[in-house]
């Protein structure tokens, strides 16, 4: 490794930094504008257009934002507790379901592996999953509609399972099963302990999916105090486009308050700000694992 | 387990069945209606008293409106509940679907079986294919049982105006409303530059070209999303529509209904277009304008422009003048209707505003009954439509609304609820400010003519993936072509005809003349 770092040539180095900064830059641009979107006033985005320093500053997209923050602090806890209730169980089945499936003395594997990967590739479509939920199961209004539907992903399964195939020897689980240890035991203090780097991706995935998510909200949850944070905010702007492209060919006027782009702005920054900051804690546990040398010979 | 499984099966083998044939055609239509009719029929003697309705069981109605729920609604239906329960023995919930999604929601709602008894329909929620369907009760006999007060209110002709195939599915709105376009323009500028009115093409061009001397920084024209080739077409022809043009290029005239001739290609095509190019040369719009993502009206309103033609109908230009008067109090709004100069002003369609009973519905009777309370009771209407009296609203000057607090502020502002289906001309009230509006409405009643064509059930099933295909070939030959875009018009002209052709125009216009001519012959025109 450390030779590696000495031949990079100079030229090389500038080159490379150069690259990488235009890249984060780009990345950055649309974050930028963005920001001082929402610290410019309406009328001058409409008029201007946006600009990376705000035309005309004012502070009334995070006025409106923030005057009626009840459903938005709502909205806000909703998404965090689903969020942190659906990764943790999720983690807890995913992590459970890689493990047995990855047992070489588990008989079904196969055909429960299969059986699993099957659903990825044929699914019932929406009509047929949106009666199941609210006619048999009758979820329709629930809390529980937020986070069952994306507690287990095929995906996320079969890969927790590769990486506790790839993370756990065969050997550990023989040596810790001759040294007494029962199943459940060799779950909680091998396959989770060793696997870390994978739950940390798992988890992150799962997180994302459950902050991200606005579609469940938007078809099983009628009650405005349970919508998530992501719907909330698309319903918003929705309503907006509702209303441009609507009103002109049907007459319909709605009279509620309609966010106007520098609310949209400032609320977009508003929803973003805590997920980013997962992405540091995280990022500890993506080191390799820790298994080199557990198993000599 | 095992049986219940087994019907799970059925029943998703089933729907899945239905809604293949809901997607593949006509087929299955023509048995359909007959099983509706044989499943209305028991349950109307199941249900049914002598006189009236049966009211001994206590029910919970399920209410579906489009849009948002207003902040103050678990009040408001707290109040109507106990006025309900005092009536008819039954509640209602109220819930609302969002604006997101909603087409997809209502179309999971109608056919996932959950059991609604009151939704909303309208042209654009595409009201006649869903009856078609047979989505929705027909009404025929409930009404003069249920809702005999609800079946006077509504006026003869309206009930004929909303029937697919004979049958009413829907209880129409009884208020006229008019959503024709017309041109808005800044008069405080017009005076300033001594440029004539714009209400004609001619006059239209002076004025712009006007602006365009004298407010080099201005917009002439607000119209970025290519509106202006509609609205052009309103106000130079007595096209059939009241507003935008008809579909797949065709041309009907209001006065000439089965005179369905092709407008994309003919000669007058070519003659706007050529006109549309020098306005683009003129600069009337920027460059980009097919790109331009905000909406016309807020650029208008905004002082960005000079002038919009499309999509500003009397509601919407009112909306300009408020917020106009606002922020810019030296600032003149100006107006032109399409209707003056087209010669007759046609209000809305019934069918543009109404409430259906699903067939899932478990309580028919009670849920039009409950209905008939929210049209023509007045304690029910105005807590639906404005809210509480003293918290929400106040009435001023004995007929005036006026909001209390703020639209932040306020929980229910007016019509929260996208209560346009039951609003009772008897019982409204308006904002000092829509005045102007009801003024302008007066002066189309004096010019009024039916409209004959908003209820128009085209079925397009016949010519599905030609009328996609046509959409595309459009929006990618036709819309550089109306905004100027391209140098050679007449060879951009056949280039696009071609197009269409090769994606099925001829085999579109062919079944929609046919289709729209039976529909005349059913409406007796």
């Amino acid at each position: 490794m450390k030779d590696n770092h000495a031949g990079m040539s100079l030229s090389f180095k500038i080159i490379s930094y150069i690259i990488i900064s235009i890249l984060s830059l780009t990345c950055l641009f649309p974050f930028l504008l963005m920001i001082s979107g929402s610290l410019t006033s309406n009328e001058s985005i409409i008029r201007d257009g946006f600009h990376l320093i705000p035309q005309v500053f004012s502070l009334e997209g995070y006025n409106m934002v923030f005057t009626f923050p009840d459903q938005l602090i709502k909205a806000y806890s909703v998404t965090i507790f689903v969020t942190a209730i659906g990764t943790v169980t999720g983690l807890f089945f995913i992590t459970m379901a890689g493990f047995v499936l990855q047992r070489k003395d588990f008989k079904y594997r196969n055909q429960f592996s299969f059986f699993i990967y099957f659903t990825t590739l044929f699914g019932g479509g929406l009509v047929p999953w949106y009666i199941m939920i609210t006619n048999y199961f009758n979820l329709g209004d629930t809390y529980a509609v937020l986070i069952l539907p994306g507690l287990m992903t095929p995906f996320l399964i079969i890969l927790m399972k590769n990486f506790i195939k790839s993370a756990v020897p065969d050997e550990l689980f023989e040596s810790a099963k001759i040294d007494g240890a029962n199943d459940f035991r060799i779950y909680r203090s091998i396959v989770l302990k060793l696997s870390m780097p994978g739950i940390a991706t798992v988890g992150l995935f799962l997180a994302l999916s459950y902050w991200n998510d606005w579609f469940l909200s938007s078809l099983f949850i009628n009650d405005s105090s349970k919508y998530q944070l992501q719907y909330y905010l698309y319903n918003m702007i929705n309503t907006m486009l509702f209303v441009s492209q609507m009103s002109s060919g049907t007459g319909v006027t709605l009279a509620q308050e309609i966010p106007t782009e520098s609310t949209k702005m400032a609320m977009a920054l508003v929803v973003t700000g805590p997920i980013v900051f997962l992405y540091p804690f995280i990022q500890r546990y993506f080191v390799k694992g820790l298994t080199v040398g557990a198993v000599k010979g | 387990m095992g049986k219940r499984r087994l019907f799970t099966w059925c029943t998703v083998t089933l729907l899945t069945a239905s809604m293949l044939a809901g997607c593949g055609g006509t087929k299955n239509e023509a048995e359909k209606p007959a099983v509706d009719k044989s499943e209305t029929k028991t349950n109307n003697t199941d249900t049914s008293s002598a006189t009236g309705i049966d009211t001994s069981e206590k029910v919970e109605l399920q209410f579906y409106m489009l849009g948002d729920a207003p902040k103050d609604l678990p009040t408001i239906q707290e109040e109507i509940n106990k006025l309900a329960l005092a009536d008819l023995n039954a509640t209602v919930k109220f819930n609302f679907t969002t604006w997101t999604d909603w087409s997809q929601k209502y179309k999971l709602l109608l056919s996932s079986g959950q059991p609604i008894d009151l939704i909303f329909t309208a042209d654009w929620t595409e009201y006649q294919s869903y009856a078609k369907k047979g989505a929705f009760l027909p009404l025929d006999e409930l009404l003069p049982k249920a809702a005999p007060k609800l079946n006077e209110f509504v006026p003869k002709d309206m009930w004929e105006a909303v029937k697919i195939d004979k049958k009413i599915y829907t209880v129409p709105a009884t208020w006229k409303e008019y959503v024709t376009e017309g041109i808005a323009y800044r008069e405080d500028l017009r005076k300033k530059y001594n440029l004539p009115k714009p209400e004609s093409l001619e006059t239209l061009e002076q004025y712009l070209d006007g602006i365009r001397k004298n407010e080099p920084n201005m917009l002439p024209l607000a119209d970025n999303q290519g509106y202006h080739a509609g609205a052009v077409r309103q106000l130079t022809t007595k096209i059939v529509n009241s507003s935008n043009t008809v579909p797949y290029g065709l041309n009907i005239m209001y006065d000439k209904p089965r005179d369905v001739t092709s407008y994309w290609g003919s000669p007058q095509h070519l003659a706007d277009l050529k006109m549309y190019k020098t306005w683009a040369d003129k600069g009337y719009w920027p460059k980009n304008v097919l790109n331009i993502k905000d909406s016309g009206h807020d650029v208008f309103a905004n002082g960005k422009a000079a002038a919009i033609l499309g999509s500003e109908n009397p509601n919407r230009y009112n909306d300009s003048v408020i917020k106009i008067k606002s922020l810019h109090p030296d600032w003149e709004l100006g107006y032109f209707p399409y209707p003056n100069a087209k010669g007759f002003a046609q209000p809305v369609h019934p069918i543009h505003n109404g409430f259906a009973i699903p067939r899932t519905s478990k309580n028919p009777e009670r849920a039009l009954a409950f209905y008939e309370k929210l049209v023509t009771d007045k304690r029910y209407n105005w807590l639906t439509q404005y809210g509480i009296e003293g918290k929400n609203f106040e009435v001023e000057d004995g007929k005036y609304y006026k909001m209390l607090g703020d639209a932040q502020s306020n929980g229910f502002p007016r019509e929260g609820m996208q209560g346009w289906a039951w609003r009772n001309p008897q019982f409204m009230l308006f904002d000092k400010s829509f005045d102007a509006v009801l003024n302008m409405f007066n002066e189309f009643d004096k010019i009024a003519k039916p409209d004959i064509f908003q209820g128009f059930p085209e079925d397009w099933s016949p010519y599905q993936a030609e009328k996609a295909a046509v959409e595309q070939v459009e929006k990618q030959y036709l819309y550089p072509l109306n905004v100027g875009l391209v140098e050679d018009v007449e060879g951009g002209l056949k280039l696009f005809m071609e197009k269409a052709k090769q994606a099925g125009l001829d085999k579109i216009q062919e079944e929609y003349t046919k289709q729209w001519l039976k529909y005349l012959d059913d409406i007796g025109q």
